[in-house]
């Protein structure tokens, strides 16, 4: 080993402890003691206590859990294909220098700058059935309360298919760092390639199916990826805030509010880790599935 | 090797100066010094209450430094109790209601006060309400003083009966009178009777709703036991809810029928759009069901004027017990100081104190008689028919998982109320989803 | 058969507000190849541009086959290109990349492989089919370009340096195999480059750009016997020509060379026109010495700081310092105005 080596390689080690030091002490740490209690009874009070697969045995049973299981899977499944669509539609829209693109890429990437709890409040407000802003713009036009088209507003916070629908649009809106990977993804692609595509007289569809959709799919497929794993999370604060797992019995009940009430309200710690232990194993499940689909679609293209 | 194990030794010092500066971070309070933190959750007005009463202890002890620790709600109070005893720098105080003590009770968080008691100069049990005292006994021991009992009653707006000449509520009075006085109060803008029920439509919505009362569980016991009723098979050990008898079918069915039959209370959407306690401020609530609670806030009413009547009756007159305790939790830093403030806030003039405020009906017999909390300044005029209540209350169960219970009944509650599941169906869902929760809890 | 292949007529255009190209008339005949040569920023590329459609005329009208396509969106201008990068697809293969323009104009799947396999056999990279542009030389990229463009039967290519990014031998090569192409699609073609070697040997003729402006037009002959301008004289020709005023040290006879004597002139002369060995020559010192090959520039030095540059057979060069006596061959001289740099028309 030479002199240059030793000193490269004491440097690398120097500047990855702090990250390191934070990754084992905040995370890994954490990850392996829930790994532990889940096969406890663990009420924060009392010392924990084995039982083994007890904890498992008992989320298979419980009704609650089933539900928030499905709840967290159909969110994921509509949720990040919508949010992905919906980042990919900005960045595609504003990705070239124009009037007020500057402004608007602003505007886009702001609901992800306010504060979790903040953003839940406001879509409290946004959401409230009878004053609220979105349900007095659906009822403009219409009589006694009705839409225009006649029918009733949808109920956001009461009904529970509207309610899910309600925590899946406010998460449409916080796309921002999905949005600003894909303007710059959209950014790098060369400029020429395009004007070739014009110079051969391709539509704009052709050129997204063809030249744009294919050349971001990497960059696309990482987001999902990721997107697929935040969407566990960003599905809490919405369900906590705004609906309080509601509307009854567990409509917007997602597994991170499971955990959290079983856990912290409840003081089922262990059963809480148990859960959070299927989340995790979902988590991976879901990360393998998309990874093989994109070095599948590498592969393909030999990229 | 040296190359790579200097890294390694530094990483590790590293990670052990973190470590160790975490867990200094949670031994912060462990010195002997440093303020006796007490841990309370409630809105604006009643932390003003607190406040008030935490100054006063620091101006009758110099040198005493006691410090609030303002939790959102009663869920974040409880999670920040639990991990912060997890943690092992627990607040030395906690205020919580007897519903949700029994969990920490039961867990062997809350440090008996029998000893302290016995050698107190300043506490005499007997001063107390014995019912509320009780509430916090556990397994033989007082574990909790009690600040405050109260029962249920019905806040009314004085200026809205008197506008729509209707005769206001009287002690004694009967679910069918109440009813029938809240059919009376629905009104639309025009100040004409409606029924909003769902029959007519979204169309029909009333400017001012007879009636707001919760669909939950500790709303509806009262009523059942007035009719005869329990609401579960052993008030000592519960086992399983008991709302298939026929006083509990009835009161829940009544319950029921105030929004289905009568549409005097407000929809589910009314309620997400605007709550009820926010609607009867507004005076678009002729009567609302509610705790002692509800005066801080009320007080700061401007537009018109209310009081309060005792809860109608089926047979007898039956109260709910609220009541809300001082504990100290064993893991306390300060638990002399803590002994001490604690003592000032349930002896005479730390009663006074927080009565003053409107948030307590207090637990001290002598000052809830004085002028203190009957005095006629502040409104409710008849604060009296919060003692008057106070020989009826019963309490509920206190079994370590009562809060699991009571979110899981509230579901099925609220959607028997709003959706109008079929009678048979909710009372079999409370039973069969709430057996398991009773089988995990403990007992005091 | 009247119209020309592409005409460009009064053409001007801008980028940020800048005007690159100034009233720009140019007419490029049916199988052509124009070379448009110039320095960097002379606007060479937006001249390509602008007929491709890519970039806006703010003045004048561009006429391709004699259809006028200045209001025209670019895919519907029937051009292809060669863009310097290349410009493949880099997730589609060889041959996807060169029937992308039929596929997008709706041929039929079959028939749009089996013409672009004709246009990877006619610029020779038919084994190449399968691949992808990462997986491709310089070279062969060059070539996959080139059978893209072609693949469509354009009436104008338009080429934009596609030589500049490859090395000097394949350069060489594929500037013979392009003007073979050429001669043998009898194609309209565009050609922009900054290499006036490259211009030379490939055009048929040339139009010089600068600043935005054409210089000159005509064929490779032209623009090297009879420079138009003096800036047309020095960029074209290596080392470039030299320049003097016709009152300096060297002074040719107005009877030789018509004009020379008039004031405000200046005299242009190539370096193989300039010999060290004239007995009545005026003096000069050699500063330095180029060998390249069989020749050598050397680069003088005369009275009055004129300096100019000789070449001599490498065999018979002088040492740094030498002493020698400049003659002119100057029949081969050129006059220009000093102040437009104009050629002086006798």
């Amino acid at each position: 080993m030479t002199g240059t080596d030793r000193r490269s390689r004491r440097q690398l080690a120097l500047m990855l402890t702090p990250y390191l030091v934070g990754l084992v002490g905040l995370v890994l740490l954490p990850a392996a003691v829930t790994l532990v209690l889940a096969f406890t009874e663990y009420d924060l009070l009392r010392p924990p206590r084995w039982v083994g697969l007890g904890n498992f045995a008992a989320l298979l049973d419980d009704p609650v859990f089933r539900v928030s299981l499905t709840n967290s899977l159909v969110f994921a499944l509509v949720a990040v294909p919508l949010r992905m669509l919906f980042a990919l539609g900005l960045a595609l829209l504003l990705h070239r220098r124009a009037v007020g693109v500057g402004s608007a890429r602003t505007a886009a990437v702001l609901p992800t700058a306010v504060p979790e709890i903040a953003y839940g409040l406001l879509w409290l407000w946004l959401l409230n059935p009878l004053y609220g802003p979105v349900n007095q713009l659906l009822r403009t036009g219409g009589e006694n309360g009705l839409t225009a088209l006649g029918r009733t507003p949808p109920q956001w916070l009461t009904d529970p298919t509207d309610a899910r629908a309600a925590i899946i649009m406010m998460s449409l809106f916080t796309i921002g760092e999905t949005f600003v990977v894909l303007l710059a993804a959209r950014r790098a692609l060369p400029r020429d390639v395009y004007e070739m595509a014009a110079i051969e007289d391709a539509t704009g569809w052709d050129v997204f199916r063809r030249v744009t959709l294919p050349l971001m799919a990497p960059a696309l497929g990482l987001l999902a990826v990721r997107d697929a794993i935040q969407s566990l999370h960003f599905s809490f604060v919405p369900a906590f805030v705004v609906t309080d797992g509601g509307p009854p019995p567990y409509a917007t009940t997602y597994l991170s509010l499971f955990v959290y009430r079983t856990g912290f309200e409840y003081l089922r710690y262990g059963y809480a880790a148990a859960a959070t232990l299927v989340m995790i194993l979902l988590t991976v499940a879901a990360v393998l599935v998309q990874w093989r689909l994109i070095r599948r679609y590498r592969a393909f293209y030999r990229l | 090797m040296r190359p790579t194990t200097r890294p390694k030794a530094l990483l590790a010092l590293l990670l052990t100066a973190v470590l160790a500066a975490a867990g200094c971070g949670s031994g912060a309070g462990s010195s002997a010094d440093g303020p006796v933190r007490l841990l309370v959750f409630g809105a604006p007005e009643e932390l003003a209450a607190y406040r008030t009463l935490v100054e006063a202890y620091g101006k009758a002890h110099p040198g005493a430094d006691v410090q609030l620790v303002e939790a959102s709600d009663r869920k974040d109070l409880l999670a920040r109790l639990a991990t912060s005893v997890a943690g092992g720098a627990p607040p030395d105080l906690f205020l919580m209601n007897y519903r949700f003590y029994g969990q920490f009770a039961a867990k062997d968080v809350i440090e008996p006060l029998d000893d302290r008691l016995a050698a107190s100069a300043a506490v005499d049990p007997a001063d107390y309400y014995p019912v509320a005292w009780d509430a916090f006994r556990w397994q033989g021991r007082q574990l909790c003083l009690p600040q405050n009992v109260s029962s249920l009653a019905v806040y009314y707006n004085r200026t809205l009966f008197a506008r729509y000449g209707v005769p206001e509520p009287r002690a004694g009075w009967s679910w069918n009178d109440l009813v029938a006085t809240a059919t009376a109060m629905t009104r639309d803008t025009r100040g004409v009777v409606v029924r909003a029920t769902e029959s007519e439509g979204a169309a029909l919505r009333p400017a001012v709703h007879g009636l707001g009362v919760e669909p939950s569980i500790i709303r509806l016991a009262p009523f059942v036991w007035s009719g005869g009723g329990e609401i579960v098979d052993d008030p000592a050990r519960p086992t399983r809810l008991t709302l298939d008898g026929p006083a509990a079918r009835e009161a829940l069915k009544n319950l029921v029928d105030l929004r289905l039959a009568y549409g005097v209370v407000p929809t589910d959407e009314e309620v997400e759009a605007e709550d009820d306690e926010s609607r009867f401020a507004n005076g678009r609530l002729a009567m609302l069901m509610g705790s002692r609670r509800s005066t801080t806030t009320f007080r700061s009413i401007t537009g018109f004027e209310w009081d309060v009547a005792p809860l109608p009756v089926y047979q007898a007159q039956v109260g709910v017990l609220h009541s809300d305790a001082y504990c100290m939790t064993r893991g306390a830093r300060h638990k002399d100081a803590a002994w001490r403030f604690l003592e000032f806030a349930i002896a005479e003039e730390g009663q006074r104190i927080v009565a003053a405020t409107g948030r307590t009906v207090p637990s001290h017999v002598g000052v809830s008689r004085s002028p203190a909390f009957l005095g006629p300044a502040q409104p409710p005029r008849s604060a009296k028919v919060f003692l008057d209540a106070i020989p009826t209350v019963r309490a509920l169960p206190t079994v370590s998982t009562w809060p699991e219970i009571e979110d899981v009944t509230y579901g099925i509650l609220e959607n028997a109320v709003h959706r109008g599941d079929r009678l048979d169906d909710v009372i079999r869902d409370l039973d069969r989803q709430t057996r398991p929760i009773f089988a995990r809890g403990e007992h005091g | 058969m009247s119209d020309p292949g592409l005409a460009l007529a009064g053409v001007s255009a801008a980028y940020r507000g800048a005007t690159v190209l100034h009233e720009v008339d140019l007419t490029v005949a049916r199988g052509e190849l124009l070379v448009v040569l110039g320095p960097s920023g002379a606007g060479k590329s937006t001249v390509l541009r602008v007929v491709a459609g890519l970039e806006p005329v703010t003045a004048g009208r561009v006429r391709i086959a004699g259809r006028d396509v200045t209001a025209e969106r670019p895919g519907r201008r029937n051009v292809s290109m060669v863009f310097q990068s290349y410009a493949l697809f880099p997730h589609l293969s060889v041959a996807e990349n060169i029937a992308f323009g039929l596929e997008v104009r709706d041929t039929p799947r079959a028939a749009a492989r089996e013409r672009a396999r004709a246009a990877a056999e006619t610029v020779g990279c038919a084994g190449l089919l399968d691949r992808r542009p990462a997986q491709l030389s310089g070279g062969e990229r060059q070539r996959v370009a080139l059978a893209r463009a072609l693949v469509r039967e354009p009436d104008v290519f338009l080429l934009d340096e596609p030589l500049s990014n490859l090395d000097q031998a394949l350069r060489v090569q594929m500037r013979a195999e392009l003007r073979a192409l050429h001669d043998r699609l009898g194609a309209t073609m565009v050609h922009v480059t900054h290499d006036q070697t490259e211009a030379l040997v490939l055009a048929d003729r040339i139009a010089v750009l600068r600043d935005g402006r054409i210089e000159q037009v005509g064929t490779p002959d032209e623009i090297w016997r009879t420079p138009a301008t003096t800036f047309v004289a020095r960029f074209v020709g290596s080392p470039a020509m030299n320049l003097l005023p016709a009152d300096g040290p060297l002074r040719p006879d107005g009877a030789v060379v018509p004009g020379a004597n008039q004031d405000g002139t200046q005299i242009g002369f190539r370096p193989e026109a300039v010999a060290l060995d004239a007995a009545e020559g005026a003096a000069a010192t050699v500063e330095r010495v180029e060998v390249v090959g069989e020749d050598a520039y050397a680069y003088l030095a005369l009275d009055g700081g004129h300096r100019i540059v000789a070449r001599v057979p490498a065999a018979r060069r002088p040492g740094r310092g030498a002493a020698v006596r400049v003659g002119v061959r100057w029949a081969d001289a050129h006059v220009f105005h000093a102040g437009s740099g104009r050629r002086y028309v006798p």
